[in-house]
């Protein structure tokens, strides 16, 4: 499969971006019922999945070229968003072993891994890379192995090592995230770092989950979909720069709700790494507007109700109170009662 | 990696080291590399015997850089339970042996400040899977393998290339003449202690470690899991009249879904909730995260992809 | 004091001594124990004692042995600090760390012990004394301590930050987030809450 990039679409100014109808159909769409509540929404991360978005280890679309270089924008303003405390670099090359297998494997036309011995020959075509290195001898390599390697990879990545039964998030590349900070949370428990989300403590959905991690089996998988609401195709909406984005909230109007409210989705993959024992946790965010979403029946019918009765803290730890009415006032005549099926299909084969 | 199913391996050579043990290589059958196996990690190895089929666990010894070949040492004893006399007696180069992809409950500390490691006997398995690594990083660490005297022979040889002297002593008078409270006394702070040998050596050398005031998590004795499976059972789909029989070595959620039936089931790991059943008859050996102790104790529901009936018989509202 | 619900922020309790441990190291941000960091049955007699006197003339033969019942005194926490650093360096494995005193000085204690290897199964904190707060800013990165009120004012970019429950053991310190980014201008009443 050979993918058509858009190396000129940009997360941030002009926010030139736009999905194809393609890439539309093949969005994770993160509710597969009509209400939506925190839960243990864990399931094996195998090959194949309700969008196409599921068919590989690491997901890979059209805004491949243009993520890469937004990132790059980032940590050339802010290099800190890449870090790994010291005991890590075990995983760092885990890391870079997985995601270079990977890809190298499910994209043969864009990306390819050549070994002799512990000397490795890299070729990433759509970024015109090729880079020779000593596997295991970090001074081979322009970055460290874990920011050489997620410098060229879509979502962020975050390394969870497991000690004393818990798990301690100690590196990350976190460019694109839904507002959290690398800086402030790296050291910090699985418990800790969730600390903000609301409800699901109580509800016992982070002991659950982090018992099943600690349990997490090389070689196989799990994944989960999360979301939240961003306004703009932005993809840097972090803590640092809340005061550059946080205005954006206040931009939305009834004329332009439907292009400004983005449904921002990261589809969450969680790996065992083999030698540091550590968890890759890939945090993979896609974005959809609203009037693009409209444009799947179901999609929007579902998207209307979960916003309607959503629970009111989540509401407020989403960020949504400023504008939620206008999404549900554009989305309410679209949405004609009929049911839904389950699941998160779009159920068209085209649009 | 994701990976799928059992890997096929040849046997590519077998080295006998001692009357007592061999070294088996093992290559992918269908060449290209193995998953990366990593210090600590095992492989459980099917075994078709000529009456039973058995699966036994090993400790990987080669280095996690070698992709091309699994390597482990293999103690044929007297009472084995069947499945090392196979290896020993049973298997010849150029025989296919079905292995799961490797597992590790046995990892070395990435924050340690410094590796104790103790092995007694054909326990020094894992511990040599350690040593390219701890060599290679300029790791602090200290080895102590414990031995019977007409043992430290094989033993000096195996840990030769590793260099012995001030970091790797070989004790060749067995248990009675270690000085377990001793070593454990006197490691600096951030240490952490692997132990791997007889089930004894490893409780001794967890309590001692306690006794002296190292936290629990410092302390890694060396494990291939708890069993997955269980005892054989009868799961009565009362709803569709089905009566569905579920093996040792499968989940109830599995055999249900081998009679081509689709169960509700998520996570796979008895944390989601969602493959819960009602039970409507019989005892159930609760093993999940997800129902509270109460639901557990009221018997009235089961978590097809973990739990297991203690009974003959568990009946289900499904 | 408001409790924003978020999980991360530190629980403390009163010291007991933990059995399990070999050798006890005591340290007090303060010249004694306090009667609410401990409970009534604290054998103190067991553990080694460090203690900050906040003067520059500790008293010329300083109890200088490493055994329980010793009654250190330091001129300072910084003081504390860099001699604790030396002295984990030396330790083995079975101490146990006990510590009574603010904020800053419970987790610039638990930075030390982290680097010396210790986790936090080897470690006892209670927080006794002042409830003001250190708090990082999430956008430049400045810390502003002695922090009491609900919003301050960040001393390196002046941003007018919430004071979140969010806290971090590695900074040691709370998250600081500015108030009004979404919409400038409109920053409510700082009340004092952590005093």
């Amino acid at each position: 499969m050979t993918l058509q990039f858009k190396p000129n679409e940009t997360f941030r100014s002009d926010f030139a971006y736009g999905k194809s109808d393609a890439d539309l159909l093949r969005f994770p769409f993160p509710f597969p019922e009509d209400a939506y509540m925190y839960s243990v929404n864990i399931e094996p991360h195998v090959r194949g999945g309700p969008t196409a978005a599921f068919a590989h280890v690491f997901d890979i679309d059209e805004h491949y070229v243009a993520e890469c270089r937004e990132r790059a924008l980032v940590l050339a303003e802010d290099p800190k968003r890449c870090q790994v405390l010291p005991h890590m670099e075990m995983a760092e090359w885990d890391t870079l072993e997985l995601i270079m297998e990977s890809l190298a494997a499910d994209y043969p036309d864009h990306f390819s891994l050549t070994k002799a011995g512990d000397l490795w020959t890299w070729v990433n075509r759509p970024l015109g890379i090729q880079q020779s290195f000593t596997f295991g001898e970090a001074h081979t390599l322009p970055y460290g192995p874990f920011e050489y390697i997620t410098r060229q990879a879509q979502g962020d990545f975050t390394l969870q090592d497991q000690r004393d039964d818990n798990l301690y998030v100690d590196g990350g590349m976190v460019t694109t995230q839904a507002d959290w900070s690398l800086e402030f949370n790296i050291g910090m428990t699985f418990h800790e770092w969730h600390g903000p989300v609301p409800l699901a403590h109580e509800k016992g959905v982070f002991d659950r989950a982090l018992k099943y991690l600690l349990r997490l089996q090389y070689g196989r998988p799990v994944r989960r979909l999360n979301w939240t609401i961003t306004i703009n195709p932005r993809l840097d909406t972090s803590p640092e720069n809340y005061p550059v984005w946080g205005p954006d909230r206040t931009t939305v109007t009834s004329e332009n709700v439907g292009e400004k409210v983005h449904l921002r989705v990261e589809l969450q993959t969680l790996f065992r790494l083999p030698r540091s024992n550590a968890i890759l946790f890939g945090i993979r965010c896609y974005l959809a507007s609203v009037a693009d979403l409209a444009r799947v029946p179901k999609w929007r019918r579902r998207l209307h109700r979960v916003l309607r009765d959503l629970h009111p803290e989540i509401q407020a730890y989403k960020g949504l109170p400023r504008y939620r009415q206008m999404v549900l006032d554009h989305l309410a005549p679209f949405d004609d009662g009929a049911p839904t099926s389950p699941g998160i299909q779009s159920d068209l084969d085209a649009l | 990696m994701i990976a799928d199913g059992p890997i096929p391996l040849r046997v590519h050579d077998i080295e006998s080291l001692s009357p007592s043990l061999k070294r088996f290589s093992l290559t992918a059958l269908h060449g290209g590399e193995l998953p990366t196996a990593a210090p600590g990690a095992h492989i459980m190895l099917t075994l078709r015997g000529p009456d039973r089929v058995m699966k036994n666990a090993y400790s990987l010894v080669s280095p996690a850089a070698c992709r091309d070949r699994y390597q482990i040492i293999v103690r044929h004893v007297a009472q084995s339970r069947g499945g090392s006399a196979f290896l020993h007696q049973g298997i010849r180069p150029g025989d296919v042996i079905e292995a799961a992809p490797p597992v590790n409950l046995f990892p070395l500390s990435q924050s340690a400040r410094k590796h104790l490691l103790i092995g007694g006997g054909i326990g020094i398995t894992p511990l040599l899977s350690y040593l390219p690594l701890l060599k290679a990083r300029g790791a602090r660490f200290e080895l102590h393998q414990i031995s019977s005297a007409e043992d430290v022979g094989v033993f000096e040889r195996l840990l030769a290339p590793f260099a012995p002297g001030q970091e790797i002593r070989i004790h060749g008078g067995g248990r009675g003449a270690f000085d377990l409270a001793g070593i454990l006394s006197r490691q600096p702070l951030g240490t952490h202690l692997y132990v791997c040998g007889p089930r004894p050596l490893m409780d001794a050398a967890a309590s001692t470690a306690a006794a002296l005031g190292w936290p629990p998590g410092k302390v890694h004795k060396e494990s291939f899991g708890e069993a997955a499976g269980g005892l054989p059972f009868k799961a009565i789909l009362a709803r569709r009249g089905i009566e569905i029989d579920v093996g040792e070595t499968q989940t109830l959620l599995e055999a249900i879904e081998a009679t081509g039936i689709a169960a509700p089931c998520l996570c796979r790991g008895g944390a989601c909730g969602e493959c819960r059943l009602p039970v409507i008859e019989g005892e159930v050996e609760h093993r999940d995260d997800f129902l509270s102790a109460e639901e557990k104790a009221a018997q009235s529901a089961v978590m097809t992809c973990v739990s297991r009936a203690r009974s003959a018989r568990l009946v289900i509202d499904f | 004091m408001t409790d924003q619900g978020i999980k991360s922020r530190p629980k403390y309790q009163r010291l007991a001594l933990d059995p399990s441990g070999r050798h006890h190291l005591l340290l007090i941000d303060g010249p004694a124990l306090s009667s609410e960091a401990a409970d009534a049955g604290f054998d103190i007699a067991a553990c080694e004692t460090w203690i900050v006197i906040r003067r520059s003339a500790v008293p010329p033969e300083p109890i200088l042995a490493e055994a329980p019942g010793a009654i250190r005194p330091f001129r300072s926490t910084a003081h504390l600090f860099s001699a604790l650093q030396d002295r984990l360096a030396r330790e083995t494995m079975g101490l146990r760390i006990y510590a009574a005193g603010t904020e800053d000085f419970l987790w610039d204690i638990h930075g030390i012990a982290d680097q010396a290897g210790m986790s936090r199964q080897e470690l006892r904190f209670c927080h006794v004394g002042s409830k003001a707060r250190r708090i990082f800013c999430v956008h430049c990165r400045t810390i502003t301590a002695g922090v009491k009120t609900s919003i301050v004012a960040c001393s390196g970019c002046g941003a007018s930050l919430f004071v979140r429950d969010h806290f971090s053991r590695r900074l040691a310190a709370f998250m600081g987030v500015q108030v009004d980014a979404e919409a400038p201008g409109e920053v409510p009443d700082a009340e004092e809450i952590y005093a």
